[in-house]
């Protein structure tokens, strides 16, 4: 292994995390500084919604395909939804398993899935593009912002596909290319879309806290 | 070059736009900005909007971009991201008033506040919340459509959004109570006013003044049968608030501390509310909030009031009474923002013999084209008709005759809908049902041998239609044959006046909006012309905001005045409440 290799599995990806959380602890404290609204009025809706439930139901809303018509009727798009985070998952994870567990890499069983899951993902990162371009409504709401994550990310889901077997035989290009993107990777999302997870617990609990308390999560249907 | 520095002091910013920019921090809160940050412009609540889906190919309706609209100004001047690098992000902000009146078409005209794609965003962001924020803003420096402006300076002023006086509110409970006592061949009953220390204070929405009367008897039948010890206020009675569509906190405030300090000076141990969607959500949920008021008593809407009834055996019903297949139409306010949804189905079931529910239901359920105060901005009428085929086809697949719903925007909006679209279908609500399927004990029967005689209710009366849209003369005209009277037809403004004077009918619908000869002028020369002090004008408008016409001039103010669209009940009461009040009137004289 080189010593650029090393220090971009190492040092950089070390320093990168270091910014992301520091720059992401300043984000939360920020958003925590604005006031959450509250709520005067009694309970409404029936009996045993309460906002604990209304909470919970709205952070297991996402896992729940069949709870929210956009993704009932939208089941491919949920479906690469799931693919592409296991995705960034996977990918995430193999930045450290390399630098800090790469034994494991030696059970080919193992490569073979993480390969399958991120080259998943990579497809789908394709197809999001596609869709992005081509779609008009999907265009109107677009930024450059938008654009570029999921390049960025689609690409890094390339790399890290032939990242996985941790191998240095045919040159450590696709592996420092990996971790440098990864790194990169870090730095920016805490500017970018991709931030949105930081976030995510926050909307849903708020939305579910209010929906819990006035009745409507858990969200009930007709048969 | 001032223009790329939105915080310039210097900039040539409109001063609207400044403020509309410096107010947007002081009504964020963690939720909103929560909303505003998380958006992934994923698009999968684009398809959720009623608007996206009746206008296929025009992206400006979906809620991601409408949310956009406003998420540009925070990420512009409240999010660094946008600070930073506001192009890369689409941050942008706004400089003149005319960018203002763009987005009052986007947050007014295309959003009815639904909440219907809040609850299919994945991320949980709620465009309704900070649509209703952006209104707020906008509403803050003048600038709203002008509907809006008429709705929000009645509730102001004269204390309910429909701009009833008091005198007219009294008359109409009144004359309900006179209706009721006929009905129920019982002088005993009465709609109580001002009875402290009661059960149940009931507030309603003033359409129901105006347009719906019999809605107000309907409720009082079944107070009356289910022994209540009720009462409704002769002030502060108006249950419903436009602060809620405006998104001014200040009026929604104002008006629902109205409310609750009557229920406290009535001593009242629970507000009932009637069926109204924005009402119940804006005084049972939103209100406390806005008036920052601890409500000290319950507050109920009459859904549950009148299934309680039922349960407890207070009142009797007979379902076969309403037999004509009915569907039911969720009001958005009562299903998405209040948890209300199983509740109207419950009591269908008791009252109805032939429910039939309609897809999507309950929080899935499309809007019916008026939320969000839709009714009363009359320049958005085509785009929210043209939305409207999305309820059109909701309505007619389920092969009900009549539609129920518990909202009073939504029997406008559906009557609206179903009209336009020609689906030959009644709305109507709850409590009518209910009031219709109640069992009422006989009394001890006198057999007494009496001729019945039908009376039309418009018998022997003239009465002139003046209208420029033919299909609306045709309307008003077939409903006042069908119920007797003898019906003249006006296009335009001059030629009402000559049939008027021609003819001398007993009353005049008018038109606002008509071409031709100014509307407001033959107004004035029709109410100072002596031959005609005994004519009656009902105003008929689809745009209230052309009513300073009509009530800037100084001359005796129209006996009636409704907001299009109207229907076949709520026409032929009002009319027949103007004639007979002027019947009491010329009596009265007499007999004093």
């Amino acid at each position: 292994m080189s010593e650029l290799l090393h220090f971009s599995e190492h040092t950089l990806q070390e320093v990168a995390l270091g910014f992301m959380g520091l720059v992401y602890t300043t984000r939360i404290v920020w958003f925590l500084k604005f006031k959450a609204g509250t709520e005067r009025q009694a309970a409404t809706g029936p009996k045993g919604t309460t906002p604990t439930k209304g909470i919970l139901y709205s952070w297991a809303n996402i896992a729940m395909p069949w709870a929210m018509e956009s993704t009932r009727r939208q089941y491919l798009i949920y479906a690469q939804f799931v693919v592409f985070h296991l995705g960034v998952t996977t990918a995430i994870a193999l930045s450290f398993i390399i630098p800090y567990g790469p034994g494991l890499l030696e059970n080919q069983a193992l490569v073979l899935i993480l390969q399958i899951v991120i080259a998943g993902a990579f497809l789908v990162g394709v197809i999001r593009i596609i869709r992005r371009v081509s779609n008009p409504y999907m265009r109107a709401i677009s930024s450059p912002d938008d654009y570029f994550s999921l390049v960025l990310l689609t690409t890094w889901f390339f790399f890290a596909l032939l990242a996985v077997p941790n191998q240095t035989s045919g040159g450590e290009w696709h592996l420092l290319t990996y971790f440098i993107l990864t790194a990169f990777f870090l730095v920016y999302v805490p500017f970018s879309k991709i931030s949105h997870y930081l976030y995510y617990p926050f909307t849903r609990y708020y939305l579910g806290k209010t929906l819990g308390y006035r009745g409507v999560y858990p969200v009930r249907r007709a048969g | 070059m001032e223009r790329d520095d939105p915080m310039s002091k210097t900039a040539t910013r409109s001063y609207k736009a400044e403020q509309v920019i410096e107010r947007m921090g002081q009504k964020l809160n963690r939720q909103m900005v929560g909303s505003l940050l998380a958006c992934v412009h994923c698009g999968m609540c684009t398809e959720s909007c009623h608007y996206v889906l009746a206008n296929p190919g025009d992206p400006s309706y979906a809620p991601a971009y409408k949310g956009d609209q406003i998420r540009k100004l925070f990420k512009r001047h409240y999010d660094w991201t946008g600070r930073l690098f506001p192009k890369w992000v689409k941050a942008d902000t706004v400089w003149t008033d005319e960018e203002l009146e763009e987005l009052k078409d986007t947050v007014f005209g295309k959003c009815t506040n639904c909440r219907r794609c809040s609850l299919n965003c994945p991320m949980g962001v709620d465009l309704a919340t900070f649509n209703r924020m952006a209104r707020g803003l906008l509403v803050s420096v003048g600038i709203m459509p002008e509907g809006v402006a008429v709705v929000s300076k009645d509730q102001w002023e004269i204390g309910n959004q429909m701009g009833v006086l008091k005198e007219d509110y009294l008359e109409t409970l009144e004359w309900m109570e006179e209706e009721l006592q006929d009905e129920l061949d019982d002088p005993d009953v009465a709609i109580p006013i001002d009875q402290p220390d009661c059960d149940v204070v009931y507030s309603i929405n003033p359409r129901e003044v105006k347009y719906d009367p019999r809605s107000i008897a309907d409720a009082a039948k079944i107070f009356h049968v289910a022994g209540e010890k009720w009462t409704m206020a002769s002030e502060g009675w108006d249950m419903t608030n436009f602060g809620l569509f405006s998104g001014d906190d200040a009026l929604g405030g104002s008006v629902a501390q109205r409310l609750y300090e009557k229920v406290v000076e009535l001593r009242g141990k629970e507000l009932v509310i009637s069926e109204c969607g924005h009402g119940y959500r804006s005084t049972r949920c939103e209100g406390p909030n806005w008036a920052k008021y601890d409500v000290p008593f319950v507050m109920e809407s009459s859904v549950f009031t009148m299934l309680r009834y039922i349960k407890e055996g207070r009142i009797k019903v007979d379902k076969s009474k309403n037999s004509r297949p009915v569907t039911y139409h969720d009001s958005c306010n009562m299903a998405r923002s209040c948890g209300m949804y199983e509740e109207p189905r419950e009591l269908l079931e008791l009252v109805c013999s032939d429910f039939r529910e309609m897809y999507p239901n309950r929080t899935e359920n499309y809007c019916c084209t008026g939320g969000g105060g839709a009714m009363s901005m009359s320049e958005y009428t085509p785009r929210r008709l043209k939305s409207g085929i999305i309820k059109a086809n909701q309505l007619k697949e389920t092969g009900a005759e009549i539609v129920v719903t518990s909202c009073h925007n939504c029997v406008d909006g559906l009557t609206d809908v179903i009209r336009h679209y020609e689906l030959g279908m009644e709305v109507t609500q709850l409590v009518n049902l209910v009031a219709n399927a109640i069992v009422i004990e006989p009394k001890v029967a006198v057999p007494v041998e009496e001729e019945l005689v039908a009376v039309l209710a418009l018998a022997g009366r003239t009465l002139l239609v003046a209208d420029d849209e033919p299909d609306q003369v045709e309307f008003l005209a077939t409903v006042f044959e069908d119920n007797g009277a003898k019906v003249l037809r006006a296009a335009n403004a001059e030629e009402a006046l000559e049939l008027a004077r021609a003819e001398k009918p007993d009353l005049l619908t008018l038109d606002l909006a008509m071409p031709g000869r100014d509307v407001g002028e033959v107004y004035e020369i029709l109410r100072e012309d002596p031959e005609l002090e005994s004519l009656k004008i009902c105003v008929i408008t689809g745009r209230p905001e052309l009513r300073k016409l009509i009530y800037d001039r100084h001359v005796r103010k129209p006996e009636g005045y409704m907001d299009k669209p109207v229907t076949e009940d709520s026409l032929v009461l009002a009319v027949r409440r103007i004639l007979e009040l002027a019947h009491e009137e010329a009596a009265a004289p007499a007999e004093s």
